[in-house]
Order: C-alpha cells, then structure tokens, then sequence
C-alpha cells in the first residue's frame, strides 16, 4: 500500500486543489479571529470566549480537512482518474485508504497551519487591545494540538463521505451543511435530545482542543470519539467502492 | 458467408502455435435493472492480433469492456484477461493497458504528473513515464496542464498511460473519436506495431472504415448479443465492404 500512498500523496499535491484549500482556510481564519478581537472587551475578557476565539481554527481546519478528503475522491469520479486508478490498483479498498493516509497527514496540515494561526493571530489582538490572556501555555498547546487531530480525523471522515456519496456537489455542500449548520441546530436542542450533541463528530472535533470545558466532552475522549467516527467512515467508504461498479 | 459463431475461438495462426487465449469472454451478462446492456456474450481473442469490437451505439461494448476489465461486475458468466479476472491480475498495469474514456484526465494537472502518478501506484520507474511521451510525442507539452490540451493530445496521454506498464494487452474504447486524419494514421501505424510485437490489441470502434483498416478480426455485437466473429477476411468476402456486412448483421440495413 506504500505505492499507492505515494501516488495519493502525489495527487495531493501536483493539482492546485490543496495549495486553494490552504490559502482560503487561513483567509479565513485571520477573517474570524480579527471579527472576534473586536468584541467588547469585557466580553474578550472570559476565559471560554479566548478559548473559543484562539480556537477558531480548530473548526475551519476540520472543515477545509473535510473538502479536502471528500474533493480527493469526488474530482477523481467527476474527472473520471477513477478509472486509470483502478486499472493500476484494481484492489480498490487499497485505494481508499491510501486516500485517508494521505488526506489525514495534510489534514493534519491543515489544522496545524489555522491552529497556530489562530492562537498567534489571537494572542496579538488580545495584547493590542491590552486584555489579560486568562489561558496558559498548556491551554494553546492544547488548543494547536487539538486543531491537527481534529482537521487529520476530519479528513478521513471527507474521505469516506466522498467515496459513500461519489458526486462531489452533494459531498461538499452535504460536509459544509452538516459543520456549519446541522450539528448547530441540535446544539440548541431544538429536537429535544438533551445532550446528545456532545457526541456527534463536529462538537467532538472541538472538545479535543479543551474548548467550552464545561459543555463539550473531556478532550481526550472526544479524540477517541472521533476517531471512531473517522475509522468508520473509511471503512464504509471503501466497502462501498469495492462493491459497487466503476461508471 | 457470415460467421455466426456458437463457439467463436477466432482461430489464428501463431508463430509459436497455440497460445491460451488473451481474452476469454464466456456466456457473459451484464443488466442494470430491466435492460440488458450484454446478453449470453462470448468471444476469445488470441495473442498477436488487433481485433476490431464493433456494434452499433449502445451495442453493449463500452459495457463489456469494463466487465474485462473488473470496473464492473458481470451479472452472470466470465471475462477474463490471460485466464484471470482482471482483479486477480498481480501486476495488472504491465499486463494490460486500457483506454476507456479519453477524458480521463484531471484538468488541472500537468500532462507529465498525470504519468507520474499512475507510475508510483504501479511502482514503474520515472523514466518509463519519459519514454512514454516521447512515444506518443507529448514530451514538449509534459509540463502544461491537460485543460490546455487538444482532444487528440489527451488521446494521446491516455494511451501513454495504458503503456506505462509495457502491457502485452491493450484495450481502447473508440480512440480514433475525436482524432484528425494525421491522429488516425498515427495510431492505425501504432496499432499495427503493437501487434506485430505479438502483442494483442482489442480496439472497439463505430467507424467501420477507419477500423477496416486497421484490424484483423472482427467481433460485431448488437443489442449486447454477437452477431458475428471471424477474420476481416471471412467478414468482407464475396467483394462486400465490413460496413455492407456490418448494417445487414445489425439490422440497421435499408
């Protein structure tokens, strides 16, 4: 499976897809922390809320992690390379998870490049607007760390999600809905499941980083969490591929 | 006479005598719901020929092709490649080459990369993807992203990405669509090479006078079911052209 991870990581990087990737998540996570440092400062002055600005990038990294690993399935079906790719490696369940190696290990990129950017972006604003950090170096530690394992574990699910649903329209608009919207919805229990929302994969993806302590999961069980979320994701993604006809 | 063959070997001569056939199509059915895009089809092909597939649109030989080569998964019967379903091939890039579908490129990614990735998953050195281009004289554009190629050039970069492996089968779904005069000529000489290599070349195709010129034996498939299998020869005797003999099999005759 080595080859096919160097072709996958190769493919990565020889398109300008994930060069665009990197550069609109920084974007906008500089948007998002810049918007943030301009709230009132008694407002920035709450421990959660420097939690939640400094990680922001937390969640754009999960998210662009996501597009990235569904765009790395859904442009080789819409392209039709699907089918080059599995007359060389006719084993197909290889193929995908050479994928989800590969979009991980840049998903983890990912979410090291807004992680970082967003503590540091966020430690300056604070200081500019002569605000008292009320976090420790073990708390951006965690809020960096969080932000790689989050985005790396997000991109295995974009993975499985491209590979489940094929077509890339409905595989990027269906991760941004669920991100952006779907799992905040239920956060506000909307639905009346209580506290069901902890353990769905976006909110797990945050509490990994120690954000909203007192609501979110401990951050090492959101880890595991989520970890099972993106191994089963694969999983489903590649049984899917190997079953079903090449168009 | 027409051949409507119940047990089509194609028969052909040799160097070496009788060879296993490179492709064995058995009693193979493909249907997606209620249609039946291949019907009880079989056919085999020996080494060293270049065997037009012929039919009509719809015919069922895109659909058979895929079947060959493990892309889809028959309904019913057998296609194999050197006596073996495709995804048992070991090493199944320097066995077989095949070009489904001259789009199969990604647009934004250089003509050179597209060979390198292939060449890593199949573990084929680098140069190999150099000789390949200057095979099929793409090297001076290598560098430029496929979305500033022409149709015949990306027919081109398909078909190198078939040789990659140096297969001893090559399979190409209607490459000359799309080609200019000098495109046609260039791969019907190509063709010709690559099978007096004692190489095996299965080239489906509507064109009937581009693929008179060009191959050997015929196998015509109508409504996923054959027609008729024999050398061009046997097909085109008594003085008819393959396209007279072809629209009286297929029905499509005034």
């Amino acid at each position: 499976m080595r080859a096919q991870l160097r072709a996958e990581l190769f493919k990565l990087r020889s398109t300008r897809t994930s060069l665009g990737l990197f550069a609109a998540m920084t974007g906008l996570v500089l948007l998002a922390v810049v918007l943030h440092s301009l709230l009132p400062a008694e407002a920035l002055a709450d421990r959660d809320n420097q939690l939640t600005i400094l990680g922001r990038g937390e969640f754009l990294g999960a998210l662009f992690a996501a597009l990235l690993g569904a765009l790395s399935v859904t442009a080789e079906i819409r392209h039709g390379t699907i089918r080059p790719t599995f007359l060389v490696t006719p084993r197909r369940g290889r193929v995908v998870w050479a994928k989800v190696t590969a979009c991980v290990l840049t998903g983890a990129g990912l979410g090291l490049v807004a992680g970082a950017v967003a503590a540091a972006v966020g430690l300056l604003a604070l200081r500019a607007r002569g605000i008292d950090l009320r976090l420790d170096g073990g708390d951006e530690v965690l809020l960096v760390a969080g932000s790689v394992a989050a985005a790396a574990l997000w991109a295995a699910i974009g993975v499985g999600v491209g590979a489940l649903v094929r077509h890339q329209v409905p595989a990027v608009v269906g991760v941004c809905a669920w991100l952006l919207f779907v799992e905040g919805l239920l956060v506000g229990d909307l639905v009346g499941l209580g506290e069901v929302f902890k353990f769905l994969p976006g909110s797990a993806a945050a509490a990994i980083s120690g954000q909203e302590p007192g609501t979110l999961l401990a951050p090492a069980v959101g880890l595991a969490l989520l970890a099972v979320y993106a191994a089963a994701a694969a999983e489903v993604g590649a049984l899917a591929t190997a079953r079903r006809d090449i168009g | 006479m027409t051949h409507r063959v119940d047990q089509p070997g194609v028969p052909v001569p040799s160097k070496d005598g009788a060879r296993d056939p490179v492709v064995t199509v058995r009693s193979l059915t493909k249907r997606f719901g209620e249609v039946v895009a291949v019907d009880d089809l079989t056919f085999s092909l020996r080494p060293g020929t270049v065997t037009g597939f012929l039919g009509p649109n719809g015919a069922g030989k895109t659909t058979t092709l895929r079947l060959l080569l493990g892309l889809a998964e028959p309904t019913a019967g057998e296609a194999l490649v050197f006596g073996r379903r495709y995804r048992e091939l070991d090493h199944p890039a320097g066995r077989v080459g095949a070009v489904l579908e001259s789009s199969d490129l990604h647009p934004g990614r250089s003509g050179r990369d597209h060979l390198r990735a292939l060449a890593l998953a199949a573990q084929i050195p680098p140069g190999r993807v150099e000789e390949v281009l200057v095979l099929v004289e793409l090297q001076a554009a290598a560098k430029r992203r496929v979305r500033t190629y022409s149709l015949g050039m990306r027919q081109r970069l398909a078909l190198a990405g078939a040789l990659l492996g140096d297969p001893e089968l090559l399979i190409l779904d209607e490459p000359a669509n799309g080609l200019d005069p000098a495109g046609v000529h260039w791969l019907r000489r190509f063709l010709r090479r690559f099978a007096e290599q004692g190489r095996t070349v299965l080239v489906s195709s509507h064109m009937l006078a581009e693929a008179a010129q060009t191959v050997d034996q015929v196998v015509i498939i109508n409504g996923g079911r054959l027609v008729a299998a024999g050398t061009l020869g046997e097909l085109t005797e008594q003085g008819r052209s393959l396209e007279d003999t072809f629209l009286r099999l297929t029905g499509a005759a005034s």
